[in-house]
C-alpha cells in the first residue's frame, strides 16, 4: 500500500471516464507528435530527391523553378539549354559529374527523362543511395527505356515491353497497336514511330525519380527531329545521322564539382555557384538550399497544424480538468475517509494532483506508443503499396517533449480538483451527522 | 503539549455553535461542562436524532474547532495541534467507525485497513501481519474481496479493524448499528466491544438506539449532561447575585 495505490484504485473507481479521458489524451499527444514526425519526414523526404547534384543548372525562371522542375519533375521546363552553352558549362569546369538532361515527353502522365548513361553511373537518386535495378540493366543504346519502381508497379511494364512516348504532357499508349481511343492531349501527339523497349527496371529510392521513365538524349532528340522534318513537309524515319546542333537541345545539367571523400561539401561549390549566377542566360540552383527554401515557405502552414495539434492537446488538458471536477461528488467522501484516517489537507492535494498527473503520463505513453506503431505501419505500407519512402521517425526528442508537455499540463489541469480536494469538509462529507 | 494521562479522553467546558444554513437548517448549540473516558473505558452516549452526536464525535476528532473548551486525547489537546501534526495525531491516536462504515470503494478489504496503516507512523514491514490478524480475528476470510463485494455484517467488521489498526487510544462509533437490523446489532456491538477490549482501545459509542443500553455499563445521555452545564451555569448565577 502506498499512495500511488490510492491514485491507481481511485482511476480504477471511474474506469470509464478515466478510459476515455487517457484516449482522448493519447489521440492529441499521438496526433501532435505524428504531425512533429511528418512534418520532418516530409523535409526529409523532399531532401532525398535532391540526390548528390551540387548544383542545377536550367534556364528556368528560378532557382527553385529549376529544382521543382529539373528533380521533382513537377512540370516540363520551358526553356533549353543549346548544344553551345552545355559545351561551354561541360568545359568550364572539372566537374565530377555533368549529366544533361532533357524533360518534356511523357509516358501515360508519368515524365520521361531523357538522359546521359552517366545519370545511372554517377548520379545518385539519394545521396549515398546510387542507383539500384529490380531488373534488367541501364539503356545503352537508343529507343531503350528504364522504369522508375512506382511507373512498372502502376503500369503493370515488365522487361521487353514496347512502348510509344508523348511529346508533351498528354497521355501516351502502349505499343503501336494500342486501342484508338487512347488519343493524347491535344497540346501532345504520340511518336507511333519510335517505338521504345524496357530493359530496366529501377528498384524504389523514395524520390520522385521512381515515378520517371528514363531514355537516351539521342532518342529523344530525335523524336524532336522528327517534328522538325514533319513541319517542312517531309515525313521520314529520323536517325542520329539526321540531327543537327539545334535538334540536340537539353532542358538542365546537374553538376556534382570534385569533394573530399565522405564529404557533400567541395570547397568549390560557392564560387562556382557565384561565378554560374553571374551568366544571366541560365539559372543555376543548389537544390538542397531551394528544398530548404520552399519549407520556409510552407512554414506557416505548418505553424497552423501544429497549433491545432496543440489546441487538441489543450482540450484534452480541458477534459481532464472538467472529469475530474465532475468526479468530485463521489471523491469527497473519500478525500474525507482519509482525512479521518489521518492524511493531510497537503497529501489529499497531492494525491489528486498525481491522479491527473498521471492520467497525462499514461496517456501521452498511450499516445507516443500509438503513434510510433501507425507510423511504421503507415511506413511500410506507402512502400509496398505505392513505393513511397516517407519515412516518418518518431524523433525521440520530440517524443519526450510531447510526453513531458502533456504530463505538464495534465497536472496543471489537475490543480483546480486538487484545490477542491483540498478543500473539502470532512465533517460535512461524513454524512450523516447527527 | 502531550503529556502522560490515565484518560482516553478529557472534555472540558465545550462549547461549540453550529449557525445552520437557513430556515430548514435552524444550527444547534453543543455545550459538554466535562466528559472524561479512562483508557480501555467503554462508553455509551444516547442522544436523540440531530442533538449534536455526530458533531461531538467530529469534536473529539479534531475534525472541527469548538468555539471554546478543550479535548485532551491521551492527553494530548488535540485542537492545539495545527495542520498535518493533527491529522497524523488523529491518525494514530483516533479511530472511527461510522454507520455507513465509509469503507474506500473499490479497495479490498485488506487495503481499506492498509489504508489506516499508511497514514500511522507504524513500520511498514508490519502493515500485512498487522491487516491480516486483525482481519482474521474480527472473521473476514476474503481479503482479496473489494468493500462493495462484503455483505454489510462484513462491511462493518471490515471498518472496526481499519478503526484498531494502528492501536489507537480511542475509538469513536457513530450509530455503528443503525443501518444492522436487531440481531446483526447486537453482534456488530459484541465485535466491536471484543475488538477494542483486546487491542486496549477506549471505546465512545454515540447512538439514537436505546436497545444498546443493556450492552454498556457505562452509559450517558447527551441532553442529561447538557442539563447538568445548565444547572451547573444557574447554580453560579444565583450564588453570585
Amino acid at each position: 500500500m502506498s499512495d500511488l495505490t490510492i491514485v491507481l484504485r481511485s482511476l480504477r473507481a471511474r474506469l470509464f471516464s478515466t478510459t476515455v479521458v487517457v484516449l482522448l489524451v493519447a489521440v492529441s499527444a499521438g496526433l501532435l507528435l505524428a504531425i512533429l514526425s511528418l512534418r520532418s519526414a516530409g523535409e526529409r523526404a523532399f531532401e532525398r530527391g535532391t540526390g548528390n547534384a551540387h548544383l542545377l543548372v536550367s534556364r528556368d525562371g528560378s532557382p527553385l523553378v529549376s529544382v521543382l522542375n529539373g528533380l521533382f519533375y513537377a512540370n516540363s521546363p520551358k526553356a533549353p539549354i543549346d548544344r553551345a552553352k552545355l559545351t561551354e558549362l561541360r568545359e568550364s569546369f572539372p566537374w565530377a559529374m555533368f549529366v544533361p538532361t532533357a524533360i518534356g515527353d511523357s509516358y501515360r502522365s508519368f515524365p520521361v527523362v531523357a538522359t546521359a548513361p552517366e545519370f545511372f553511373s554517377k548520379f545518385e537518386p539519394v545521396l549515398g543511395e546510387p542507383w539500384q535495378f529490380a531488373d534488367g540493366r541501364a539503356f545503352d543504346k537508343n529507343f531503350e527505356v528504364v522504369l522508375g519502381s512506382a511507373v512498372a508497379r502502376e503500369t503493370g511494364l515488365r522487361m521487353g515491353a514496347k512502348l510509344v512516348l508523348t511529346h508533351g504532357s498528354g497521355k501516351s499508349r502502349e505499343g503501336a497497336g494500342a486501342g484508338a481511343g487512347d488519343e493524347a492531349d491535344e497540346h501532345s501527339h504520340v511518336h507511333k514511330e519510335y517505338e521504345f523497349t524496357v530493359v530496366g527496371i529501377l528498384k524504389p529510392t523514395g524520390s520522385p525519380h521512381d515515378r520517371a521513365l528514363f531514355s537516351d538524349l539521342e532518342s529523344s532528340w530525335m523524336l524532336h527531329a522528327h517534328d522538325r522534318f514533319e513541319r517542312l513537309g517531309q515525313e521520314k524515319l529520323v536517325t542520329a545521322a539526321d540531327l543537327v546542333d539545334d535538334d540536340r537541345k537539353v532542358t538542365g545539367v546537374l553538376l556534382r564539382l570534385p569533394s573530399r571523400e565522405g564529404s557533400n561539401t567541395p570547397p568549390a561549390l560557392v564560387s562556382q555557384y557565384d561565378k554560374l549566377r553571374r551568366d544571366g542566360s541560365i539559372t543555376v540552383a543548389i537544390p538542397s538550399n531551394e528544398v530548404q527554401r520552399l519549407f520556409s515557405i510552407v512554414k506557416s502552414i505548418d505553424v497552423l497544424f501544429l497549433a491545432m495539434a496543440g489546441a487538441t492537446l489543450l482540450s484534452s488538458g480541458v477534459a481532464i480538468l472538467l472529469s475530474m471536477v465532475n468526479s468530485m461528488s463521489e471523491r469527497r467522501r473519500q478525500v474525507a475517509i482519509l482525512r479521518v484516517l489521518g492524511a493531510s489537507q497537503a497529501r489529499i492535494f497531492w494525491l489528486v494532483l498525481t491522479e491527473s498527473t498521471i492520467v497525462g503520463l499514461v496517456g501521452a505513453t498511450v499516445g507516443i506508443a500509438v503513434c510510433a506503431t501507425v507510423l511504421f505501419a503507415a511506413t511500410a505500407w506507402l512502400l509496398n503499396a505505392h513505393g513511397i519512402v516517407i519515412a516518418p521517425e518518431l524523433d525521440a526528442r520530440s517524443a519526450v517533449l510531447v510526453a513531458m508537455g502533456t504530463t505538464l499540463l495534465a497536472a496543471i489541469a489537475g490543480i483546480v480538483p486538487s484545490v477542491l480536494a483540498y478543500r473539502t469538509s470532512v465533517a460535512r462529507n461524513l454524512r450523516p451527522i447527527g | 503539549m502531550s503529556s502522560p494521562s490515565s484518560h482516553a479522553l478529557e472534555i472540558t467546558r465545550l462549547h461549540f455553535r453550529y449557525q445552520g444554513r437557513g430556515p430548514n437548517d435552524p444550527g444547534f448549540e453543543l455545550q459538554l461542562p466535562s466528559l472524561t473516558l479512562a483508557r480501555g473505558e467503554e462508553m455509551l452516549l444516547i442522544g436523540r436524532s440531530g442533538c449534536g452526536k455526530s458533531t461531538l464525535l467530529q469534536l473529539i476528532a479534531g475534525l472541527v474547532d469548538p468555539n471554546s473548551g478543550t479535548v485532551h486525547v491521551g492527553g494530548q489537546d488535540i485542537h492545539a495541534l495545527k495542520g498535518a501534526a493533527r491529522d497524523r495525531f488523529r491518525g494514530r491516536t483516533v479511530g472511527m467507525v461510522f454507520q455507513t462504515f465509509n469503507l474506500l470503494q473499490g479497495f479490498s478489504a485488506m487495503e481499506n485497513v492498509l489504508v489506516a496503516l499508511l497514514m500511522s507512523d507504524v513500520p511498514k514491514a508490519q502493515w500485512a501481519d498487522r491487516a491480516q490478524s486483525l482481519l482474521r480475528s474480527l472473521g473476514i476470510e476474503r481479503l482479496d474481496a473489494r468493500a462493495e463485494e462484503l455483505s454489510v455484517g462484513q462491511q462493518q467488521r471490515v471498518a472496526v479493524a481499519r478503526a484498531l489498526a494502528c492501536r489507537p487510544t480511542l475509538v469513536l462509533a457513530d450509530e455503528p448499528t443503525a443501518s444492522l437490523d436487531p440481531e446483526n446489532a447486537v453482534n456488530a456491538v459484541r465485535v466491536l466491544r471484543d475488538a477494542c477490549r483486546e487491542q486496549g482501545a477506549a471505546l465512545l459509542v454515540v447512538s439514537h438506539d436505546p436497545s444498546l443500553e443493556a450492552h454498556f455499563a457505562r452509559k450517558e445521555r447527551l441532553d442529561e449532561l447538557m442539563k447538568r452545564r445548565a444547572a451547573h451555569d444557574s447554580t453560579r448565577e444565583g450564588a453570585s447575585a
